[in-house]
């Protein structure tokens, strides 16, 4: 009897102490030790998949952990670097990396929940050589309440991304990308006419919240906005906005040549133009590069032209890009060794991302117009070295490079006011009756709802 | 032995319905197999094909040019062994825990019923009318910092083998089989000086175990299949489970690439499968329902 | 430990009245001190990871958290939650999933089963084929079925059109996309619901049938009366527990149509959910939907049980 009552009271302990035992588990550990040593986790190290930025990544690392003997960096391996859901849970559970990384989307989330440190104190040109000369758009993307809060990594801004295969093909000119929506819409059609093959001459976006990122991006190329100024109120409920959505309509249904697939997701439309399906889309330099690494296209193949507007390149196009931001529990050693980090590995012409030298010499991708991260004479630098360096025809940018477009970064609460206008885009594009009138009242009525919650 | 069913054997007999079954049966067998393996086959050969290929109009039924390296991309590149170990360490653990848990607990409430043992059968029953993506924020909120011990399990196998236990489906089967144990077999026992939990291991559990395989089959269905929570709880991807990576993966390669990490990823389970058919599809009617 | 000691200090008194109360009463303490320890496992993880949740959703569903500060505010989120637009018309989506699942989900598997139960050949092969889907990871499957019903040059339109069908716009074409969804679904998931009417319906005497088909009763007519009563409580308890399951259906809309679908086609309670907590940083508004949707789901299992019970 006893043996039986002990064994049932320890199966009961055994229980209590296997979740008891737990607690060590979770608790975070300590970065900074008394010899001075410190070690920071980084994350959205690339994927295994990317073996050239990978390897570069692991070389950086080991670079400069030699120049910092004192620093080591624990490298988390991530992909995609931000996954909404994850992203969120990681965030609200602080298991996110000591310097880890956010789109400029969301800047107001990361801030608001409270999980990362102000770092302008940290900030100067001791600290982050070349800060006058980094591009105030983009370093003001991680700046809230007069606060800094994050440093950027990368940066971008749309244009007219083109197939050249297809524009030959169409008896288009790959070298003269077309620089008004009329002219997009004219040479979609007869890309879809020429070649046939169920080839879309032109295609957009309209699931996971890219349609609502695109709906931005080609009302700011038409000149308007989709958040007042103050940031209260809906401003898409016009004119500019029934232009964007009727022309899709338009060339969705009367002209037929946007595709017969649609709800593309940000993945899903990169893989239809990797395989030669489309002619046309609106986006950044990194998405050529996406086709290129992840979904095996040709760089040959793609080129880009500026933001097409009402009556040439656009006034103002969607930019922004991604950052790292510094966990809230980190020790002032960690923050200044994440600096360290971040300017060795992202901000320093010649090292890191901007190593070009090695990047042509692994077969890395260089030659990009992207990221512009700095003005003046350390973006003149940059681009020397990129130049010098490059991988790819860069000529096929010349259209992109040459007509700059000022670019215009997202509203606030972006997410929340992308996933209203998803619906608009995907009713344009999957609903042959839409009514861009009743959608653009509903989609106003709701962004205004969004606003008025903060 | 054939059992008599809704139509009789001898009514089968006459050569009109004859024919007719026969051509039931083969329509039946064809349809069938199209439409279960149909799809495995259009997965494989899928993978086998360039991407500009997977995205041809119209499809092709057999690649032009197969490649057989797009199998050993998939695997290296993605790391898929990785998503598989972890899947296997997370279902080893829910079920080991679900077999000592679960099994005690049932076995508690169908012989030792003890002082509100009614109300907590009730309580857990009561779950089972709650899907689990209900409490889905909460649940998170309780992993990311248990009640009182303030341990946060995220990204550990606990996040998963602890919230197995509450599995209130396997603890009705079990203890329903339970139930069915004859008291005279445990009176035996009694008799013989072994108490409760002697009874259980050296009585009970050898009856049980087609109850016992059934259970099993269900807790690791259950961590295979599952998705939202994994990928929520696991969110580091070097921990997450084959379900939550895959999805994780097709942001980020060709569509080639993809469709042969699919197969890959449905071969471990379809080969055993496959291989224990026979207990697996036994155990599964007979347990679930005599149980 | 005084429970452990009880135990002895009976045994040794043996006779007398009060000598077998406190034997009896000690017994009690045993068994419920072992039944207890037995349940305690169990019972502390229902505890954390279910009951004590339970009760937190009601809690977060009235309280709000801005920049890691929360406090109380009433019935703000029930408020906003129910004047979004995509509150009603994700109901509508759940209801249409649930109504279409059970169609697919319930009743096609039965009737797979009683075909399969009059077959005297081959149907051990075709249980196989039935369950051979179930054994796959559903992200494989799912993807499959997306890469399938790709509209332009998918293999389902490819199919469609080479027998001179209509082809169809599949998951992008806001009536065709919720049925997609029950498609894959129930393609899916079947073979576990026929193996178990396949068990029901072998434990059915086939003096039954006899005796109705002495009766005169015709096929239709056995299968109506001897069948389907037959299985009833196994019908009965199925059919819960796909509405539950139905009810939360979430992967098949993340994977096969980014989440809500053409116009919010798909969009689910359970999406819905997930979209407030982990798209809009809104865990009170997620919380205050969750609370519904266990209303809704508790007045579910109140009718059925009422309906259930007169009969069994």
């Amino acid at each position: 009897m006893n043996s039986q009552f002990r064994r049932a009271l320890a199966m009961a302990l055994a229980a209590c102490a296997g979740v008891a035992g737990l607690a060590g588990c979770g608790s975070a550990d300590q970065g900074d030790s008394a010899d001075g040593k410190v070690t920071i986790t980084v994350d959205c190290q690339p994927p295994k998949s990317d073996k050239a930025d990978r390897d570069s990544w692991n070389a950086d690392v080991a670079a400069f952990q030699k120049l910092h003997p004192n620093i080591t960096i624990k490298s988390v391996d991530k992909f995609p670097c931000e996954e909404p859901a994850s992203f969120t849970a990681q965030l609200r559970g602080g298991t996110e990396a000591d310097v880890f990384y956010a789109y400029a989307t969301d800047t107001d989330q990361v801030v608001n929940s409270g999980q990362v440190t102000d770092i302008t104190q940290y900030v100067n040109d001791k600290t982050v050589p070349g800060l006058s000369d980094l591009d105030r758009t983009t370093l003001d993307v991680g700046r809230r309440g007069g606060k800094l809060w994050s440093l950027p990594r990368t940066n971008y801004s749309m244009g007219l991304v083109i197939n050249r295969k297809l524009f030959k093909q169409a008896g288009l000119d790959p070298d003269q990308p077309p620089t008004t929506w009329a002219e997009v819409a004219k040479d979609a059609k007869q890309i879809t006419d020429k070649v046939g093959h169920g080839v879309a001459g032109y295609a957009d976006y309209s699931a996971g919240n890219n349609g609502g990122w695109h709906f931005t991006a080609e009302m700011y190329a038409q000149g308007g906005q989709v958040v007042t100024a103050d940031g209260k109120k809906a401003d898409f409920n016009n004119a500019k906005g029934r232009a964007v959505l009727s022309r899709l309509h338009r060339m969705r249904y009367s002209d037929g040549s946007m595709g017969a697939k649609q709800n593309l997701a940000w993945a899903d439309l990169l893989k239809l133009a990797s395989a030669g399906k489309v002619g046309m889309y609106i986006g950044a330099p990194d998405t050529i590069k996406a086709i290129h690494e992840n979904f095996k296209g040709d760089y040959a193949d793609f080129g880009m032209g500026p933001m097409p507007g009402e009556t040439g390149p656009a006034p103002a196009t969607l930019g922004g890009g991604d950052q790292y931001f510094f966990k809230k529990t980190d020790t002032p050693a960690q923050i200044r060794a994440g600096i360290a980090w971040v300017v060795y590995q992202e901000l320093t012409p010649g090292k890191g991302q901007l190593d070009y030298v090695r990047g042509k010499r692994i077969g890395q991708t260089v030659g990009q117009p992207e990221p512009q991260l700095f003005t003046g004479a350390t973006e003149q630098k940059v681009e020397k070295l990129r130049a010098a360096n490059a991988t790819i025809p860069t000529d096929n940018y010349a259209a992109f490079r040459d007509n700059p477009v000022p670019f215009k970064v997202e509203p606030p609460n972006a997410q929340a006011i992308y996933k209203v206008l998803d619906t608009a885009m995907s009713a344009v594009l999957t609903n042959p009756h839409a009514d861009v009138t009743a959608l653009l009242d509903t989609a106003e009525k709701q962004v205004n709802q969004v606003l008025a919650a903060g | 032995m054939q059992t008599r069913t809704l139509i009789s054997p001898t009514r089968l007999n006459r050569p009109g319905a004859k024919a007719a079954y026969w051509i039931v049966l083969v329509a039946v067998i064809v349809t069938f197999t199209l439409v279960f393996v149909g799809p495995l086959y259009w997965m494989v050969t899928g993978g086998l094909k360039t991407a500009q290929e997977t995205a041809q109009s119209p499809p092709t039924w057999w690649p032009a040019h197969p490649d057989p390296g797009n199998y050993a991309t998939a695997w290296s590149q993605l790391s898929l062994g990785r998503l598989l170990a972890n899947t296997v360490l997370y279902a080893a653990g829910a079920l080991a825990f679900q077999l000592v848990f679960d099994v005690a607990a049932a076995y508690a409430l169908s012989k030792l019923r003890p002082v509100l043992g009614n109300v907590v059968l009730a309580a857990m029953i009561g779950t089972l009318m709650i899907p689990a993506t209900v409490l889905i924020v909460p649940q998170y909120l309780t992993v990311l910092d248990l009640p009182v011990l303030h341990a946060n399990l995220l990204n550990t196998p606990w996040a998963i083998w602890l919230p197995s236990v509450t599995n209130a489906f396997n603890i009705f089967l079990l203890k329903r089989f339970f139930d069915a144990v004859p008291e005279e077999l445990l009176a035996a026992g009694a008799i013989d000086g072994a108490g409760p939990i002697r009874t259980l291991w050296s009585i009970v559990l050898p009856i049980s175990r087609p109850i016992l395989g059934v259970v099993s089959i269900f807790a690791v269905t259950n961590v295979w299949k599952d998705f939202l929570w994994p990928l929520l709880a696991e969110a580091d991807p070097t921990r997450q489970p084959l379900n939550v990576g895959i999805y994780s993966l097709s942001q980020n390669v060709p569509q080639n690439i993809l469709i042969a990490a699919l197969a890959i990823a449905a071969a471990p389970t379809v080969v055993v499968f496959l291989i224990f058919q026979r207990n697996i599809m036994s155990g599964l009617s007979a347990g679930s329902l005599k149980g | 430990m005084t429970a452990t000691a009880a135990p002895q200090r009976s045994r040794r008194s043996t006779g007398g009245g009060a000598g077998r109360r406190t034997h009896r009463y000690s017994l009690g303490v045993q068994r419920n001190v072992t039944g207890w320890a037995l349940l305690a496992g169990g019972v502390l993880c229902f505890v954390l990871f279910s009951w004590y949740p339970m009760i937190r959703e009601f809690v977060l569903s009235v309280q709000q958290t801005k920049y890691g500060e929360t406090s109380f505010v009433g019935l703000a989120n029930y408020q906003r939650v129910v004047h979004d637009p995509a509150f009603w018309q994700a109901w509508r989506n759940t209801a249409e999933f649930t109504g279409l699942a059970l169609l697919f989900g319930f009743a096609l598997p039965f009737l797979i089963a009683v075909v399969l139960n009059e077959f005297r050949h081959a149907q051990g092969y075709l249980r196989v084929l039935v369950y051979l889907p179930v054994m796959l990871p559903p992200a494989s499957a799912l993807l499959l079925f997306k890469y399938a019903y790709d509209p332009g040059d998918g293999l389902f339109n490819s199919i469609l059109s080479t027998f001179g069908l209509p082809t169809s716009q599949w998951l992008q074409s806001t009536t065709m996309a919720m049925p997609s969804l029950v498609l894959a679904s129930t393609w899916m998931n079947m073979g576990g619901a026929v193996l178990i009417y396949l068990a029901a319906l072998q434990s059915i005497p086939g003096e039954l049938y006899e005796a109705a088909e002495i009766d005169g009763a015709r096929l239709l007519r056995r299968f109506w009366h001897v069948t389907i009563p037959q299985c009833r409580l196994v019908l009965s308890l199925m059919l819960m527990l796909q509405v539950i399951s139905t009810m939360q259906m979430f992967i098949e809309a993340f994977l096969l149509a980014n989440g809500s679908g053409p116009e919010g086609a798909t969009t689910t309670v359970v999406y819905l959910i997930y979209q407030h907590a982990f798209n809009l940083d809104d865990l009170g508004g997620a919380s205050a939907l969750g609370v519904l949707l266990l209303l809704v789901l508790a007045a579910f299992a109140a009718v059925y049980v009422r309906l259930d019970r007169p009969r069994g």
